[in-house]
Order: C-alpha cells, then sequence, then structure tokens
C-alpha cells in the first residue's frame, strides 16, 4: 500500500518539503547548535565561534545569583496554577453548556468565552490596566467597585502578593472557553444509551453531570494535563511580560524563566549566562515533554503523530 | 422565538430526557450567562472608554457609558502617520506571512501525508523534534541580527514563525482523510503527483487550509515579540507594539502628529487603539470561529 508512488516521482514531489526544511534547518536547528554559546564568554566583535570557551562559569554565575531559585519556583508556581485553574474551568464550562438546551443562547455563549483566545496579550495588558489602576494611576474599575462597598482601595500594580492570583485570573478569562470547546466535542462523543440509562435510574441532571459526565471526561483531562505538564518549564512568556513588562515591583512573584531571559538579553546584554539559562529550559523541557508525551501515547494509543 | 426555543429544547429532550428545569440546569445557565459577561465587560469598557472625552477619563475614570462622548482619539489615530503605517506594518506581516507560511506548512504536510518511502517518515521526525527541544531565545536573536542581518525587516517578524509543526501535523492528518481512490483515478488518467496536489490535494482541502491559514493569521496579526526584539524603528512599529509601547508610555510625543503633548488625549488615544487591534478580529470573528472549533478538537486529540 505504501509504496503505491514509485521513488522517482516521490523525490520530484519531495520539492514540495524544499521550503520547510530550509525553514526548519535555520530556525530550529542552527539555533540548537547555537547553544554552544551557553559554554562560552560570548563577544560580539568574536562572533559565535571566534569568542572564547569559559566551561560552566555562565552556569555557575546563573545558579550562584540569587535569580535562580525565584524564577524556577515561579514558573512552576505560575505554571500549575494555570494548568489546574485552565483545566478546571474547562470541565465546568462544557458541562454548564452541555445542560443550555436553547440553541441560539448556546452558540451565542460558546462564541464569547472562546473569543478571549484571540485577543492578543497587549490587549489583555491594557484590559488589566483599566480594570486595576486606572487612567491616573490609582483607581480603576475594581477600585471603584471596592471603594463602592466601603472597602479599601489596593495599588495593585506596586503589591507583588495578589499577582499569581490575578495572573491565574487572566489565564481562565483567556483559555476557559477554548478548553471548554474541547472538553464539550468529547461530552459530545459520550453515547446516548448512558444517560438513558441513568434516566431509568432516576438520576437528576446534577447526579449523571457528576457521576456520569465528569468521569468519562477523565481520559481527555488526563491527556491535556500530561501535555501541560510535559510544558510547565515554558512559562507564558507573552501574557506575563505584557502585563507585567519592567515593573520589579512585581517581580518577587510573576518573574518566570522566559521574562527573565528576556529581560537580561535586551537590558544586560549578557548573552552567555542567558543562553546558559536557556540551555537549562531546554534540557529540562525536552525531559519533561519527552515524558508527557510518551505517557500519554502510552495512554491514548490511536494518537499517531508520525 | 418561543417556538424555536421550544423546538431546540425538544430535541434535546429527546436526547436527553428529562422534564421541567431542574436547580442544575438553573445554575448552568446563570454560570454560563456570568461568564459571558465577564468576558465582555473588558471589551465594553474599552469601547466605552475609547469614546469617553479625555478629560472625564482622567477626572472620574471609566465608565459603561461614554459621557461626553468624543470621537478626539480615533480621528489621531487615523491622521497620525505612524498609527497608520502601524496598521499598513500589521496587514503586512499578516498577509505576506500568512500567505507564505500557508503555502510552506501546505507543502510539508502533503510531502509528509502521501507516506512516500524514505522521504516522508523521516521529514515527519524531522519536523517533530522542534516540538521537543528548541534553541531558545539567545541563539535565535544571535541569528536573526548578527547572521541574517534582519533587523528592522519584517521579515524578522514573519520568518521565525513561519512553520509550527503543531499545524503542520493537524494538516497531515488532514490530508490523510483524502479519498486514495480519487488521488488513484486521477493517476490513472495520466495526471503528475506535483498536478494532483495543485489540482486536487489542495482543492479538496479547504476547510483545513482555512483552519489552518486562520491559526497563523491571528497569531501574525497579534505577534509582538519578535518585533519588540527586532524592531527598533518606531516607524516600522506593527501595531500590537505600538499598543505596548503606549502601556509604558514611553516616546510618546513622536508618534503624534502634532508634538503638543498635553492636550493629547493619552488614555483615550490608548483605548481607541486598543479597539481598533481588537477590531479585524472581531470581525472576521463570526465566518472564522466554526473553523477555530473544528481545528482545536481536531488538534487536541492529535497533541
Amino acid at each position: 500500500m505504501s509504496t503505491r508512488t514509485p521513488v522517482r516521482s516521490s523525490l520530484w514531489l519531495g520539492l514540495l518539503a524544499v521550503p520547510a526544511v530550509a525553514f526548519f534547518l535555520v530556525f530550529s536547528y542552527a539555533p540548537m547548535a547555537g547553544l554552544v554559546v551557553a559554554f562560552k564568554e560570548f563577544d560580539i566583535s568574536k562572533g559565535l565561534f571566534g569568542s572564547p570557551w569559559n566551561g560552566l562559569d555562565n552556569f555557575r554565575y546563573f545558579f550562584a545569583s540569587g535569580d535562580a531559585q525565584r524564577i524556577l519556583v515561579n514558573t512552576i508556581v505560575l505554571n500549575v496554577l494555570f494548568l489546574a485553574a485552565t483545566l478546571a474551568a474547562g470541565v465546568t464550562l462544557a458541562i454548564m453548556l452541555n445542560e443550555i438546551r436553547g440553541r441560539f443562547f448556546k452558540r451565542a455563549a460558546q462564541s464569547t468565552i472562546f473569543f478571549p483566545y484571540f485577543v492578543s496579550p497587549v490587549v489583555i495588558a491594557i484590559m488589566l490596566q483599566v480594570l486595576l489602576s486606572g487612567p491616573s494611576g490609582s483607581g480603576g474599575v475594581v477600585n471603584d467597585a471596592l471603594a463602592g462597598f466601603g472597602l479599601p482601595t489596593v495599588s495593585w500594580y506596586t503589591e507583588p502578593g495578589p499577582w499569581p492570583w490575578i495572573l491565574t485570573f487572566v489565564k481562565i478569562w483567556q483559555l476557559g472557553g477554548y478548553m471548554s470547546v474541547i472538553f464539550l466535542a468529547a461530552i459530545t462523543s459520550i453515547p446516548e444509551d448512558v444517560y438513558e440509562a441513568g434516566q431509568i435510574d432516576g438520576a437528576s441532571r446534577a447526579q449523571m453531570a457528576l457521576r456520569i459526565t465528569l468521569p468519562l471526561l477523565k481520559p481527555t483531562a488526563a491527556v491535556l494535563l500530561v501535555l501541560g505538564v510535559g510544558r510547565i518549564f515554558y512559562g507564558d512568556f507573552g501574557t506575563i511580560y505584557a502585563i507585567v513588562g519592567d515593573n520589579g515591583t512585581l517581580f518577587p512573584t510573576t518573574d518566570v524563566i522566559d521574562t527573565y531571559v528576556f529581560r537580561s538579553l535586551r537590558q544586560i546584554g549578557d548573552f552567555g549566562t542567558t543562553a546558559a539559562i536557556g540551555l537549562f529550559q531546554s534540557v529540562v523541557g525536552f525531559v519533561l515533554v519527552s515524558t508527557a508525551v510518551l505517557i500519554q501515547r502510552r495512554y491514548s494509543k490511536e494518537t499517531s503523530l508520525l | 422565538m418561543t417556538s424555536s426555543l421550544a423546538k431546540a429544547a425538544g430535541r434535546t429532550a429527546a436526547k436527553r430526557r428529562s422534564g421541567g428545569w431542574e436547580p442544575f440546569t438553573v445554575v448552568s445557565v446563570i454560570g454560563v450567562a456570568l461568564f459571558m459577561l465577564v468576558c465582555l465587560i473588558p471589551f465594553w469598557v474599552i469601547l466605552s472608554g475609547s469614546f469617553t472625552d479625555e478629560q472625564t477619563l482622567a477626572g472620574k475614570g471609566y465608565s459603561l457609558i461614554p459621557q461626553p462622548f468624543s470621537t478626539a482619539a480615533y480621528k489621531l489615530i487615523f491622521t497620525g502617520p505612524t498609527l497608520v503605517s502601524a496598521y499598513v506594518a500589521s496587514i503586512f506581516i499578516t498577509v505576506v506571512g500568512t500567505v507564505l507560511a500557508l503555502s510552506i506548512t501546505s507543502g510539508l504536510s502533503w510531502v509528509i501525508a502521501r507516506r512516500l518511502p524514505y522521504v516522508s517518515r523521516p521529514l515527519a521526525i524531522f519536523a517533530y523534534i522542534p516540538m521537543l527541544f528548541a534553541g531558545g531565545l539567545v541563539p535565535l536573536y544571535l541569528l536573526v541580527t548578527q547572521y541574517l542581518k534582519l533587523q528592522n525587516s519584517y521579515l524578522a517578524v514573519i520568518l521565525p514563525l513561519l512553520v509550527a509543526p503543531f499545524l503542520v501535523f493537524i494538516q497531515v492528518s488532514a490530508f490523510r482523510q483524502l479519498p486514495e481512490e480519487i488521488l488513484d483515478s486521477a493517476r490513472v488518467d495520466g495526471a503528475g503527483e506535483m498536478q494532483i496536489f495543485f489540482r486536487i490535494g489542495l482543492p479538496l482541502s479547504k476547510p483545513i487550509l482555512a483552519v489552518v491559514g486562520l491559526f497563523y493569521a491571528v497569531h501574525y496579526w497579534n505577534e509582538w515579540f519578535t518585533a519588540l526584539l527586532f524592531i527598533s524603528d518606531i516607524h516600522k512599529y506593527p501595531l500590537p507594539l505600538l499598543l505596548q509601547n503606549l502601556i509604558s508610555n514611553v516616546t510618546f510625543s513622536q508618534m503624534l502628529p502634532t508634538a503638543a503633548e498635553q492636550s493629547t488625549p493619552v488614555y483615550q488615544l490608548r483605548l481607541a487603539l486598543t479597539v481598533v487591534t481588537i477590531g479585524p478580529i472581531l470581525l472576521a470573528y463570526p465566518f472564522a470561529q466554526r473553523y477555530f472549533v473544528k481545528g482545536i478538537t481536531l488538534g487536541a486529540t492529535k497533541g
């Protein structure tokens, strides 16, 4: 079956893949080789290959600086929060959407909650400013509401404490609808007779949601969870950087590997150390992602990528 | 309206029969409605703020109804050369990027999907490895600035995102669903492999091309990270980068037609620019949404 196409025309057809191969060579594989800069004392005037080696100095420097622990902890804590929150929100929304009978309302609801997925992180940052700080730096919609209830207002952008939760909220806003689409598709594929059986046994709709739908969503959730854990070392750079930017007051709770790397590259221009962190991230990330993919494949045999 | 609702309800009831409105259903409707509100409110506040007079904004803060109504910021956007050029830049990046990315991705996906001996499998692995291991920021930065010398060129924004392995695999699985009989009958009629790709494969795959193309388009339209890294000339800023600059309030006067900083509606302008940035996505959304839903349900299972 698979040798239907003769070898000559298959080589000819292979030409279609040439631009993509060139892309991967230049933008994916060359940068992998470029990671040697992590073991060098990089000097722009000498170039990548001319700069002297300095062994593991870059790594020592990074781990000796107080930053290492902070950004590693932040990366993991924030990602765990994001993952748990978006999965929970996705499942909850999907189960609730499944309860809605009016077709028009259901479609409108899906369209609405899915839309934030397409909004640029920069726009999200502006929305947060509107909500949390207002034009004059103090105020904002949230503070106005707090004041309305006679509660003390908060100067959000100088207060690192609440930010893991604020960012988690942003993630739910951004991805809740997206996740719910995935879970709703899984719910749709649950066979009808399972519910009919529940019906005959006199189960209420709440019981059916909790005892039938929820357990049957486990495989989907497991796949998403495993893939999410695999990517736990890669923070969501865009969203966090767009929101926090160079606001140092918030770094204690919001600075992750990606934002740290980006800042030290742009502001300090320390290529060696930055590449060392990047390499560390890539290696740990590789181990996590590969493990995740292996587990996920064992879980669902039919997902064949290659 | 009641009759269509009743009909829809009847249809669902036939599927999951249950009488009346159970408490759980009521809670669900309320829950979904609340989440919808949470999704909509930020957009509304921004839209309303963008039409609110600057003085009012600074004095009283944001409100849900623009009062007094003012279009000053929008006038400024469409007369200011930097703002217009940012729009043009974003359109250029999105159109050229999407066309290039879609063509290149389709070519690779087709070759992988055809299961050619000695070609398809190695190519699939070749495209898969970058999903597992990435060189990261520093080598990319050095590559673009030192070796390719693409600073301040839109190619620096377009090229690094040209092929997303994830989308390649979505497209491969869609191409593989094309019935082999159709391709075979074309071969019998004497069509070459290239002809089959362009005349039969692509036209039959319009839905998946739409999915992948839309993913690329949204990505390019929202892209600001590579722009932030590689574009420093303020007159070449794409829209999201310009917006990001407005957040941090830097180099503001440079972008405006009149240098009189005092009278510039800074906050209002920021909001109006946000509206202008979301606008095209919002307009395309009703047409694009069903394709996206298809795409992510396909992608979720293919991981």
